[in-house]
C-alpha cells in the first residue's frame, strides 16, 4: 500500500498525458509551456544555422540560465502560432527538450519525436548601431519579437542584507554580466532616448516596451529612488512619441499611492505591473524576506489594489512564480491545496480589478532554492486555465502582458481568444 | 492531404478584382465571414490572408483554428459565374519578420494609418468549382430527380 502511494505522489505526467487530460487547453501551449519547465539544449548541427549578423541572440538579461553561462544562443523561438518560446539553455543531464536541424529547418524534438518546427527571430536594425556616446544599442534595449525591453536596474537591493527572493538569481547573474563585460548597470537617458528613436525607424517591428529591474529602496520613502529611476528613463523614452501615453509598461516594487500617481501622471506608461510572486502571505514571508521587511504581503497587494484606480481594471497585474508555494519545507505539500489557494487568492485580486499571470518557476542555480524541483506540467497547466477562466469571469483584459507583449506565460497565451 | 492549387485559381485569387472571403468558425461551431482582398497565393502555394485587428473574431477564430485544428473556408469569385470554395488549415501566423514587414509597410502606403496583427498562412486541402454552371451540370448528372416538373414539360414544339 504505501509503495502504491508513493507512486501515486511522485510520478508526474508526461506532455502527450496532459494533453490528453485537458482537451480544452491547446496542445502548443501545454508543449511550450513543458519547455519552459524543462530548458533546450540546442545541437551543434541546429547552432550551425544561427548566424548572430542575422538572427537574434541573447544578450544581456535579468536573469541567468540554468546551464549558468552567457552565450550567443538564439534570444527566442517563434512558434507556428506566433506564440515565443525563450529558450534557456539546460545541460543535457537534467532533460531538456532539444533543438535540431531537420530537413534544413530548425526543429523541437523530445525523445527523438519531431513535436513542432520552430524559427528564429531576425534582430532588429538597431543592434548594429552604437549611441552618439559610443554604446551599443544592442545593450541598452534588447529585444524580444515584438517587444523592447530595458533593464532599469540590473540590481536588486533587497539582496544587500540577504534578502533576495529565495527563487531569484538576478544580483549572482548581474555579477556575472558585470564580470564578462555584458553591458553595464545603468545607461544615461540620452542613451536610451537615442536607442528607442532608432528601433522605431522600423516600421511594424516593435509593439510594446517593458521596462523592469531590482528593487532600489532608497528615498525618503521606501521606493523613491527606485521611481526616480523609472521616471527618467520614461521620460527619455517617451521624447520619442508624439502622443502622451504610448504602449509602455513598469515591473516595479509595490509603490504607494502617491508614487504610482507621479508614475502615471509623469511618464507615459499605459498599465502597471508589481510581482507578488506566492499568494499566500506565510509563504510569501519565507520565499520573498525582503518584500515582507519593506512592506508586507498585505500592502503589497493593497498597493496593488490601489493601482487599479489609477491605471484602471486590465491594467495592474501580478505575477507568479508558479511552484515556489510547493518548494520544501515549507511550502504547500500538495499541488490540489496549493492550486485552490492561489486560484483563491488570484479571485480576490480578479475581484479588485488586478490581473494574476504565472510564470513557471524554473529552479536556478545560483538562487538560494537552486536544489529545489519545479512543479510538474499538470500544476501549471491547471492554473493557467484557472487564471484565463478569472479573466473570463471578471472581465479583465490582458494586452499588455499578452502572447505578443511578453509571450512567457501559458495563462496569457489562452486569453489571447477572449 | 494538400492539395496544388491550379494555375487559373491561382490567377483568379490574386487577381484584385475578384471577390474573396474567408469564413471561420469559433469554439462553439459559431460560423464568421470576412470579405477581404487581402486573400492571396503564395509561391509556396499557401493562401495568405493579412488580419489587421488583434481583436477581430476573425483573429480570435483563426487562433482558435491553429490550436485545434479547425478548418477554414475562403471563398472565391472572379469574372462572371466563376466561383471556387477552398478548404485549408491555418499553418503559421507571421507576427513579425520580413515577411510581415512587408506587408505593414505596403499596407499602411495603401490605406493610411492601419495596423497590421499577422499574416495567416492556410494550407488548402480541397478545392470546389462553386460556378452554379458546374454544380447544376453536376446535380442533375447524379441527382436527377431534382428538378422543377415544369423543365420536363412537353413544350409546344414537343406536342
Amino acid at each position: 500500500m504505501t509503495a502504491i502511494l508513493l507512486d501515486k505522489v511522485e510520478r508526474k505526467l508526461t506532455l502527450n498525458e496532459v494533453v490528453e487530460k485537458y482537451p480544452d487547453v491547446p496542445r502548443l501551449v501545454i508543449l511550450k509551456t513543458d519547455v519552459h519547465l524543462r530548458g533546450i539544449h540546442f545541437t551543434d548541427a541546429a547552432l550551425s544555422v544561427v548566424d548572430p549578423s542575422i538572427h537574434q541572440v541573447r544578450g544581456k538579461s535579468l536573469f541567468g540560465s540554468r546551464d549558468g553561462q552567457i552565450k550567443p544562443l538564439p534570444a527566442s523561438l517563434l512558434l507556428k502560432d506566433g506564440t515565443l518560446i525563450l529558450p534557456d539553455p539546460t545541460p543535457l543531464d537534467r532533460n531538456p527538450y532539444v533543438i535540431d536541424l531537420v530537413g534544413g529547418r530548425l526543429a523541437l524534438i523530445d525523445n527523438d519525436e519531431l513535436l513542432e518546427f520552430v524559427d528564429l527571430t531576425e534582430k532588429p536594425r538597431y543592434y548594429d548601431l552604437v549611441t552618439t556616446s559610443g554604446i551599443p544599442m544592442k545593450e541598452i534595449v534588447t529585444a524580444r519579437p515584438q517587444r523592447l525591453d530595458l533593464i532599469v536596474s540590473g540590481y536588486c537591493h533587497f539582496g544587500t542584507r540577504g534578502n533576495s527572493c529565495r527563487f531569484c538569481d538576478i544580483n549572482s547573474h548581474n555579477r556575472q554580466q558585470a564580470r564578462e563585460g555584458v553591458g553595464k548597470s545603468r545607461y544615461k537617458p540620452q542613451e536610451i532616448s537615442e536607442t528607442i528613436r532608432e528601433a522605431l525607424k522600423e516600421p511594424g517591428r516593435f509593439s510594446f516596451i517593458h521596462l523592469t529591474g531590482g528593487s532600489v529602496l532608497a528615498g525618503d520613502e521606501v521606493f523613491d529612488r527606485e521611481l526616480e529611476l523609472y521616471i527618467e528613463t520614461l521620460q527619455a523614452i517617451g521624447e520619442n512619441f508624439a502622443t502622451k501615453k504610448f504602449p509602455v509598461d513598469v515591473t516595479t516594487s509595490a509603490l504607494n499611492e502617491k508614487q504610482l500617481r507621479r508614475l502615471n501622471e509623469e511618464t507615459g506608461i499605459m498599465a502597471y505591473t508589481s510581482d507578488l510572486e506566492v499568494l499566500n502571505e506565510e509563504k510569501f514571508n519565507w520565499v520573498c524576506p525582503g518584500k515582507a521587511d519593506s512592506l508586507g504581503y498585505k500592502e503589497w497587494r493593497s498597493r496593488l489594489i490601489r493601482a487599479v484606480d489609477i491605471f484602471g481594471r486590465g491594467y495592474v497585474g501580478t505575477g507568479i512564480v508558479t511552484g515556489v508555494e510547493l518548494a520544501k519545507p515549507f511550502g504547500y505539500t500538495s499541488e490540489d491545496e496549493a492550486l485552490r489557494a492561489n486560484l483563491e487568492e488570484a479571485e480576490y485580486l480578479a475581484e479588485h480589478g488586478v490581473t494574476t499571470w504565472s510564470s513557471p518557476w524554473v529552479v536556478r542555480p545560483s538562487s538560494d532554492f537552486h536544489d529545489q524541483k519545479s512543479p510538474s506540467l499538470e500544476y501549471c497547466i491547471r492554473f493557467a486555465r484557472g487564471l484565463d477562466q478569472l479573466r473570463v469571469k471578471y472581465g479583465l483584459i490582458i494586452d499588455f502582458n499578452d502572447y505578443r507583449r511578453c509571450g512567457n506565460h501559458p495563462d496569457t497565451d489562452l486569453s489571447r481568444v477572449h | 492531404m494538400s492539395v496544388q492549387l491550379s494555375r487559373e485559381l491561382i490567377s483568379i485569387i490574386n487577381d484584385h478584382r475578384s471577390v474573396k472571403a474567408l469564413a471561420t468558425v469559433d469554439d462553439s461551431g459559431v460560423p464568421h465571414v470576412v470579405v477581404d482582398h487581402s486573400i492571396y497565393v503564395a509561391e509556396n502555394g499557401n493562401i495568405h490572408y493579412l488580419e489587421h485587428l488583434e481583436s477581430s473574431r476573425s483573429n480570435h477564430n483563426l487562433v482558435g483554428s491553429i490550436w485545434f485544428d479547425r478548418k477554414v473556408s475562403i471563398g472565391v469569385q472572379g469574372e462572371g459565374d466563376l466561383k471556387f470554395q477552398i478548404k485549408a488549415f491555418p499553418v503559421k501566423v507571421h507576427i513579425t519578420g520580413p515577411l510581415f514587414q512587408k506587408h505593414y509597410v505596403e499596407l499602411r502606403q495603401r490605406l493610411g494609418d492601419v495596423d497590421l496583427t499577422g499574416v495567416w498562412e492556410f494550407n488548402p486541402i480541397e478545392v470546389t468549382d462553386e460556378s452554379l454552371k458546374t454544380l447544376q451540370q453536376d446535380e442533375e448528372a447524379n441527382r436527377p430527380i431534382f428538378r422543377h416538373l415544369d423543365r420536363f414539360a412537353k413544350t409546344q414544339s414537343n406536342n
